[in-house]
């Protein structure tokens, strides 16, 4: 398995090349073709300093002298499942809120949150999610005037 | 100056800004105190509520926020051996083993008491040191700016934990790359948005500094929990607060600790990039070096002079760090990156003619910060046992609730799902890179400041006919240039004295060997 000093430059290596490869696309307006500074100057500089600097790091850990390995406490797989799952669940709530409306959405993505988080006890459940949706909405609406989507479907 | 203290204090002095400052101290405590939420965090959440009071509450409310999550993350240091924030590392220390012998009280009052004293000698200095640096900064042309933003990138890059310089690097540049997509508003060209239209604008600010902080920040607790956070936060078992008062001898002994380290503080939180954390670090080693023998042991098991001198020097620093942001427009910090894009969607351009401009912006977030720390010492001191509750929170409810207080944050600024979309998006690559140990801070300044040296450096050029003459046509310009490279260079020299000593390590193992 890659190093984890490793991997984040050279993730960052592919990101930056990709970066660069557009960069050089950038399509030039007809008044910039004389200009010292364009549009893509300052992406293209930072493209190839970003590189210079990934390389950099790749090289010098590599060219480390006795190398550790590094303290990795190995993460617990009952937490990569509940963090995933929390932004699976947020990603529902992004597509939801609008079609279903805020009350419902916010009180059932409060709910599974909770449920996602290992939180059991009914009554957080059930309290800590449809009043904190209501109040919210109350506040927002009714107090500050700010609007709220109701909802598509409904309307 | 007389009448921009009268000002800030007309400003602040109404009724609601008051409650503004009240307001914001309690909740950057609230905030600050749970583990691993730190001020940017605190911050972050607020702005959507910022946008709709307007900029003078606005900056009042962050800046209650700011010094009352560092107040809370004392509280935490102290009490559970759990920092909130970085800058309150130094004060778990001393602060802690106070606790553990039965003096939760009395340390929290030394924090409030020092927090108090380094926040209000930082509050004076900043009152005197603003306008005199906002003037001097009137002369400065687009040139400085450039290099002035490329020294303030390059000393947060710098200044990083150590070993992490390349890492930080990095993340600068992603930011910058960041502030790149959308409309070139010089030219109107397109730039990395691939077709899509809610690209066009560029990425939101608000959005990224919610990503990368409240979300990732919630979510890396959540795939990473720390053990300490656990057993805190589920079986409450904060320890007794006991008494706070302090005798005369305490305070006699701690008066000129907190007075050198507030000035120190103070000193270094001016500085670009350092900040709170090395700050406090750097107060506590100078007090534990300064301090007679007898006193020197008692560093690290419980010394009131450890738990002060951090704890003055970290709030003296937070108002350090509003130095460069009012009179250059540069911040110094992921917190004040923060608020300098919140001024900045404010329609306010921070810099040295904030203060001509809006001068009752300028003057009220240094007269709120004075109040922000008598806030502090009046109304959170007697509510720590209350507040202390807070570490009991259930995680689960707490977890969610943020991730909410966030998404809908943002969305309220843009009603746009595709930002709540992407905002997933940003914090899923900010938790990954924050698992690979890469700091966050950096691609928020990156970010923020991208747009204002990209509109400088081609004023610049321009100006020198496209030359980058620029950089050394004039004294002030090549000064700061310089300087900026020595501080690009400073880590080198870390660099290569360990690989000295690693060399010499591993030949000493070698002849060992043999």
């Amino acid at each position: 398995m890659m190093n984890r000093e490793l991997l984040g430059p050279s993730l960052f290596l592919a990101l930056f090349t990709l970066y660069a490869v557009v960069a050089w696309q950038i399509p030039l307006l007809p008044f910039e073709e004389y200009e010292t500074v364009t549009s893509a100057t300052l992406p293209k500089v930072y493209a190839v300093f970003g590189i210079v600097v990934c390389l950099l790091s790749i090289g010098s850990t590599l060219l480390k002298p006795n190398e550790k390995a590094a303290e990795n406490q190995p993460l617990e797989k009952s937490h990569i499942v509940r963090t995933l799952g929390l932004l699976v669940l947020m990603v529902i709530y992004s597509a939801m809120l609008e079609p279903v409306g805020f009350l419902i959405s916010t009180s059932a993505f409060l709910l599974v949150g909770f449920f996602v988080m290992g939180e059991k006890r009914k009554k957080i459940l059930l309290f800590a999610s449809i009043p904190v949706a209501v109040v919210f909405w109350f506040l927002m609406t009714q107090v500050l005037g700010i609007y709220l989507v109701p909802g598509d479907l409904w309307s | 100056m007389f009448d921009g203290i009268m000002l800030g204090l007309s400003t602040v002095l109404d009724f609601n800004n008051l409650m503004y400052v009240i307001a914001g101290c309690l909740v950057g405590t609230f905030i600050g105190m749970l583990p691993g939420l730190g001020p940017i965090t605190a911050i972050a959440l607020m702005i959507p509520i910022t946008y709709s009071i307007g900029a003078d509450s606005g900056m009042i409310l962050m800046a209650g926020v700011y010094y009352g999550a560092i107040f809370g993350g004392s509280t935490s240091s102290i009490l559970i051996n759990a920092p909130g924030v970085a800058g309150t590392v130094a004060s778990s220390f001393d602060g802690y083993p106070l606790a553990k012998q039965g003096h939760a009280g009395k340390a929290l009052a030394i924090a409030a008491y020092s927090s108090f004293i380094g926040g209000t000698i930082g509050a004076i200095l900043l009152m005197v040191a603003a306008p005199l640096l906002a003037k001097v900064s009137l002369s400065f042309q687009s040139p400085d700016y450039v290099v002035l933003m490329f020294l303030g990138l390059t000393a947060i890059a710098a200044f990083s934990n150590k070993g992490q310089f390349l890492k930080a690097m990095m993340m600068t540049v992603f930011g910058l790359m960041l502030a790149t997509v959308g409309i070139d508003p010089s030219s109107g060209t397109e730039r990395f948005t691939f077709g899509q239209a809610d690209l066009l604008d560029g990425i939101s600010f608000l959005l990224i500094a919610m990503a990368t902080f409240a979300l990732a920040e919630a979510l890396i607790n959540v795939v990473k929990p720390e053990k300490k956070d656990a057993k805190s936060l589920n079986d409450s078992d904060t320890p007794q607060i006991g008494s706070t008062k302090l005798t005369k001898d305490e305070v006699k002994d701690m008066a000129p600790v907190v007075g050198r380290s507030s000035f120190l503080g103070f000193i270094v939180g001016v500085l670009p990039g350092a900040g709170a954390t090395i700050a406090s670090f750097m107060a506590y080693a100078t007090e534990r070096n300064l301090a007679p023998k007898g006193l020197k042991e008692k560093f690290g098991k419980g010394s009131l002079r450890g738990l002060a001198a951090p704890e003055s020097a970290n709030n003296a620093a937070c108002t350090g760090s509003f130095v460069p942001l009012l009179t250059l427009g540069i911040p110094g910090s992921g917190t004040t990156a923060i608020m300098l894009g919140a001024l900045i969607a404010y329609g306010i351009q921070p810099g040295p003619m904030l203060m001509q401009e809006n001068p009752s912006v300028f003057w009220s977030v240094i007269v709120s910060m004075y109040f922000g720390n008598i806030v502090l010492l009046i109304l959170n001191l007697p509510l720590i046992p209350y507040f202390a509750k807070v570490l009991a929170m259930p995680k689960s409810v707490l977890t969610v609730m943020i991730l909410f207080f966030s998404l809908i944050g943002v969305y309220l600024v843009s009603f746009n799902t595709f930002d709540l979309f992407m905002m997933v998006g940003v914090a899923l690559v900010a938790l990954v890179l924050r698992l690979l140990a890469f700091p966050m801070a950096p691609l928020l300044l990156g970010f923020i400041l991208g747009d204002m040296i990209e509109r400088n450096f081609r004023r610049s050029m321009m100006i020198s006919d496209g030359s980058l003459s620029f950089l050394w046509d004039r004294p002030l310009t090549l000064s700061i240039f310089i300087l900026s490279i020595l501080v690009l260079l400073f880590p080198l020299k870390d660099y290569l004295k360990q690989r000295r000593a690693d060399k010499t390590a591993s030949k000493l193992q070698q002849e060992q060997v043999q």
